[in-house]
């Protein structure tokens, strides 16, 4: 268990993105060894944006998740060995092994659930802020989704209704779309944020890629939406990473060498441009060397510390027993 | 007769169609999924890729787009892909197709066919697995049709596109692969025409979509016991076959109901008011239902497997009624 990162703690910061990166691995090695586990959507490419939007919130704020929903519960302090555990379907796992992959879900780390209907999450949000602001809470609500997310039509409902009741609720699109690539969105707007600002919903946009960039920018939003002058949608652009919707469990761009950060002529292989422009997180490894913060052997030392801590997880997830079919009825009624 | 896939004798029932009739249009991506088979669909796609529109994700409008180009006089085939996504078009499909030949005192067709992919799937969860086949079924105005074959798929597939009525054409992914024999050429099988898929005088296994190919295997292990059980498929549910089912019932006088979907008011419950209203004098004992459990499909992968009503439910249920 890893405490969320703190405003301004920059290491923090790092250290928080390199356990979501090496987290999202260790997924796919999974799916690679228990083929049961199926198709993932991982966050991997989206940490600068995950990390950065996390450290802006506080322990009481309430977020809702979609089918890339790994990263947000182990930045906000999910335990990696339950997270696993529930990826695996186990006993032990965050749901008990009931939701799995798509549905990860932890009401102590501030999760509502993890809805894979597109654009379940949004409404849901719209809702969550309603009911804090009705208990008078200082709390507010967040919601991220893609793109894609736009082109469902109750995204446009929800919208309309946190800016008619002014619900303290943070819109975070993380936009990766890709000029003529599907999936993602199939939006006429070719600007995403024109569909908030038309519904009057202040709007704010940032490049997601630049862990800094999303940790000051969120933290403005999050002081708007929370000082009680309704939603803010921020958009995140983003490269998408070439894995983010394959079939099969390969590391197209392998498995992360936070040592590129520094040695920039071995970045290769046929996303080689992928790696050097648009990894959020070599970038900041390479941001926080250049000024400074880090050294070459700290960055190393944190990785190693990250997996370490990996590798337990995913020991306490394989030693989960599946749970019995027994439990089937359990919680179907409260 | 040639020997081909499921996937691919449903293709072939849309370049027929396509092929006879220049209005016929397409929406929907990935008409076979994301599977194994899913490049059985180039045929179409090189031939008639450009009467295949790709959508964005937006079920409803998409619904409410092929409901009303329907309307308007082009025959629509509609592609939701996973039966939980067609839950953002519930409304449309029984508010609008549903009712609007009648409402509008017969002067509105909708020749329009929705399909999708229903049942457990391995891994699908709480929003990926659903069987919507009885809430559809509990709705008037649509036609409704589970292929389980090659050969009916194409066939059933004919018909559906060929009716002024909308239809839900519901399939499951796990028969796509399925091999048998294909009619070549165009044919159909009209709606509401059962199959006994096995010919049996102990038990009437009534059995939809992939719950038939469980119940065959059933049948086939029930025979070393010295049990003669008869396999209906109904193929499709709206219209419904009572005179197979019926008779099928009144000759072994058992009855055992099988599918995917969750028990309360399910296909089984209709087949069983059947028995109880038509056949009770028949029955030598009472009827079960082999079904999903009313629970949210679990990901673990054996609490999922607890949950499919495959061989050894089915086989237990027959015992029970057997006495
Ligand atoms: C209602 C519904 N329709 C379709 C899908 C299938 N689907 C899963 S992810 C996805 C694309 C979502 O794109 P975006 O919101 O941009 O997220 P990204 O995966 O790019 O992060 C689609 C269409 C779904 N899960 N739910
Ligand atoms: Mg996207």
């Amino acid at each position: 268990m890893t405490a969320p990162p703190e405003p301004g703690n920059r290491v923090a910061l790092f250290h928080c993105m390199v356990l979501m990166r090496r987290f999202e691995e260790e997924v796919l090695r999974i799916a690679q060894d228990h083929p049961y586990v199926g198709r993932q959507h991982l966050h991997i490419g989206h940490e600068a944006t995950g990390a950065g939007v996390v450290s802006a919130l506080e322990a009481g704020d309430l977020f809702h998740t979609n089918h890339r929903n790994h990263g947000y519960l182990i930045a906000r302090g999910a335990d990696p060995g339950r997270a696993l555990a529930e990826i695996m379907g186990r006993k032990d796992g965050l749901n008990g092994g009931l939701g799995g992959p798509w549905h990860l879900c932890d009401r102590s780390a501030g999760f509502q659930s993890t809805s894979a209907m597109v654009g379940g999450s949004v409404g849901l949000a719209v809702g969550a802020a309603f009911g804090l602001k009705t208990q008078g809470s200082k709390a507010i609500s967040v919601t991220h989704f893609g793109d894609g997310t736009l082109d469902e039509g109750i995204c446009y409902e929800a919208l309309n209704l946190a800016s008619l009741l002014a619900l303290p609720v943070l819109f975070l699109c993380e936009n990766n779309a890709k000029e003529g690539q599907r999936p993602s969105s199939m939006l006429a707007a070719k600007v995403l944020h024109d569909v908030p600002d038309a519904l009057q919903i202040r709007s704010m946009v940032v490049d997601g890629r630049d862990a800094d960039a999303v940790a000051a920018t969120a933290a403005e939003a999050v002081a708007h939406v929370r000082g009680g002058s309704g939603p803010v949608f921020l958009q995140a652009d983003l490269e998408r990473w070439p894995g983010s919707h394959q079939t099969t469990p390969e590391f197209p761009t392998g498995v992360t060498d936070l040592s590129l950060a520094w040695e920039e002529d071995r970045i290769e292989g046929p996303h080689a441009e992928w790696v050097r422009d648009h990894d959020g997180l070599r970038a900041y490894a390479k941001k926080l060397l250049a000024d400074g913060t880090l050294s070459q052997d700290q960055v190393l030392e944190i990785d190693r510390g990250v997996l370490a801590g990996i590798k337990e997880a995913r020991a306490f997830a394989e030693a989960s027993p599946y749970p019995d079919p027994s439990r089937l009825l359990d919680n179907v009624f409260a | 007769m040639t020997r081909k896939t499921y996937a691919e004798a449903l293709i072939d029932a849309l370049v027929e169609r396509a092929g006879e009739d220049e209005n016929f249009a397409m929406i929907g991506r990935g008409i076979l999924g994301h599977g194994a088979q899913a490049h059985f669909a180039e045929p179409l796609m090189e031939k008639y890729g450009h009467r295949v529109t790709d959508p964005p994700t937006a079920e409803g409008a998409v619904a409410s787009l092929g409901i009303g180009a329907a309307m308007a006089g082009t025959p629509m085939f509609l592609h939701f892909g996973t039966a939980s996504f067609a839950m953002e078009a519930f409304n449309q499909i029984i508010h609008e197709a549903g009712v609007a030949h009648s409402m509008s005192g017969g002067q509105i067709k909708v020749p329009i066919v929705f399909h999708m992919f229903h049942g457990l799937r391995r891994g699908g969860s709480g929003q990926h697995s659903l069987s919507p086949q009885s809430m559809f079924a509990n709705n008037p105005g649509l036609h409704l049709m589970m292929p389980t074959t090659p050969g009916d798929v194409k066939g059933m597939l004919r018909a559906a596109l060929k009716s002024d009525t909308p239809t839900l054409f519901i399939d499951h992914a796990a028969l796509l692969g399925t091999e048998g024999e294909v009619p070549d050429g165009p044919y159909e099988i009209p709606l509401g025409e059962a199959a006994i898929r096995r010919e049996g005088k102990d038990v009437t296994i009534v059995a939809t979509s992939r719950a038939v190919l469980w119940a065959e295997a059933a049948a086939d292990r029930l025979a070393g016991d010295g049990i003669d059980a008869e396999v209906v498929d109904p193929r499709s549910v709206v219209p419904l076959d009572t005179e197979t089912i019926v008779g099928s019932i009144r000759k072994t006088g058992r009855l055992v109901c099988v599918e995917e979907g969750i028990q309360m008011c399910s296909i089984g419950s209709e087949i069983a008011a059947l028995a109880a209203e038509q056949a009770f004098s028949s029955l030598k004992a009472p009827v079960v239902r082999v079904a999903r459990p009313p629970a949210p499909v679990p990901f673990s992968p054996p609490l999922e497997e607890a949950m499919m009503p495959g061989p050894e439910r089915i086989i237990a249920a027959v015992k029970t009624v057997m006495g």
